[in-house]
């Protein structure tokens, strides 16, 4: 029995010993991939995304904290302003706007998302798509980004030409059969 | 001893994880201050809503005459909305409707928007919650949960739901506007949230151009202008046989 013990103990010993050196040879190999993905990072030159300064000395918050937490805070307070009309809190997407667009040489406003700018080029560094700009403002609000948009038809024309109908419709102009329901309505009302 | 050097080697290992466990415990405790600050920072932001109010509209039409489309620009230019060159698939938070009734001949004209029911409809259909009224009465579509499957539109008695079926630029701040996404009037929450006294851009156009007939006040406070006009001379609700209380209200149809 002694002996078989004995034995026993041995194969252990050198179990662990395998696993000693297993383990050891394990560490230098991600050691050595580390120090080499370090150096290949440094000889290629990847500097990170190169970010245009905001206007102002310091953002809202600290700027590490801001890199790690800016979409929640925006969350946050979307969720707040849409459901429950909290407006002039301190981490709007329009104040990020406001700050950080960059003006052209011309001095018009660039948009935020526009390649290299402030949230464009961070975000395709990390790709990360970002879309609230497809219905957010990416410039800041003046008169000269609404310059270019174009005025909605006169709706007076439109209400002329349904008005001049022979059958002299008492619905004129748009959304006929929201006109019928109220006429129909009106018409309950009256008998 | 091998064994002796694995129990070394683990116990280095479990300081370590230790050591890197305070540090993340420092970091949490450092950001948890940072959040502190935030809630110091949005001390100066508007109130939240509440139902002590309910906001509303009072038209008077017969100061409203067929043709006039002075509130219609005036929602326009405040939520840049613009023509695609497409009038069919053009926005409309507000539309001129003329009336004639065919019994007396008397014709009036009104114009309808989101009529911010209280038993909205559009609210009662919609999959993703995403059309939902605010505690004081205003009904609005939060573009972030929008799926855009227009069931809303079809709900709503007064067809006052416009979808976006194009790409959209140049949208302005204070009225974010996406394709995919349906919107209406909103009362101009942008405006009334953020000061007393605001008024929506509809009635500000109205009144500039020296017409007065849109009223805009609180429903549920008695002294109020809108409220004492309401109770002087009575008001009608379009489809109120729908019984849906809306916040917009006629007077002269």
């Amino acid at each position: 029995m002694r002996d078989s013990f004995a034995s026993v103990r041995s194969v252990n010993a050198t179990g662990s010993a395998l696993k000693g050196r297993l383990s050891k040879a394990i560490t230098a190999v991600l050691f050595a991939i580390t120090a080499l993905l370090f150096v290949t990072s440094s000889l290629a030159g990847d500097p990170g995304p190169v970010i245009p300064k905001g206007q102002g000395d310091e953002c809202v918050a600290d700027t590490a904290f801001m890199r790690r937490n800016h979409m929640d805070l925006m969350v946050h307070q979307r969720d707040d302003t849409v459901l429950e009309g909290i407006r002039g809190a301190a981490f709007s997407l329009s104040e990020c706007v406001d700050c950080h667009a960059q003006k052209d040489e011309q001095g018009k406003a660039i948009r935020v998302d526009d390649k290299g700018q402030f949230c464009q080029s961070c975000h395709s560094y990390a790709a990360v798509k970002i879309d609230c700009f497809s219905c957010h403002a990416a410039v800041p609000d003046s008169s000269d980004n609404t310059a270019g948009l174009r005025p909605l038809p006169n709706k007076d024309s439109v209400t002329a030409g349904h008005s001049a109908e022979p059958d002299a419709s008492p619905v004129a102009g748009l959304g006929h059969s929201l006109a019928d329901q109220i006429k129909g309505h009106l018409q309950t009302d009256a008998q | 001893m091998p064994s002796n050097s694995d129990h070394f080697n683990s116990g280095q290992a479990r300081r370590r994880f230790l050591k890197q466990l305070g540090l993340l415990g420092t970091a949490a405790v450092t950001s948890s201050y940072t959040l502190l600050e935030v809630r110091k920072a949005n001390a100066a932001a508007s109130p939240a809503v509440t139902n002590t109010k309910r906001w509303g509209l009072l038209i008077a039409t017969d100061k409203c005459s067929s043709g006039c489309d002075d509130c219609v620009r005036g929602c326009n230019e405040e939520h840049g909305l613009t023509s695609s060159g497409r009038d069919e698939i053009d926005a409309q938070w507000i539309r001129k409707i003329d009336l004639q009734d065919k019994l007396s001949g008397r014709k009036s004209s009104l114009p309808v928007m989101c009529q911010h029911c209280e038993s909205a409809p559009c609210v009662d259909v919609c999959p993703t919650g995403a059309s939902f009224k605010r505690a004081d009465g205003v009904v609005l579509v939060n573009s972030h949960t929008c799926i855009g499957c227009r069931y809303c539109m079809m709900a709503c008695p007064y067809k006052a739901r416009s979808f976006i079926h194009e790409t959209l630029t140049n949208q302005l701040a204070v009225a974010p506007r996406g394709k995919g996404t349906v919107e209406s009037c909103t009362l101009c929450v942008h405006r009334i949230d953020a000061e007393e006294d605001q008024q929506p851009a509809c009635a500000v156009a109205c009144s500039d151009a020296g017409h007065g007939a849109i009223l805009f006040g609180d429903l549920n406070d008695a002294g109020s202008e809108i409220s004492q006009k309401i109770a002087a001379q009575g008001a009608t609700q379009i489809r109120s046989d729908l019984e849906l209380n809306t916040g917009v209200r006629y007077t002269g149809i």
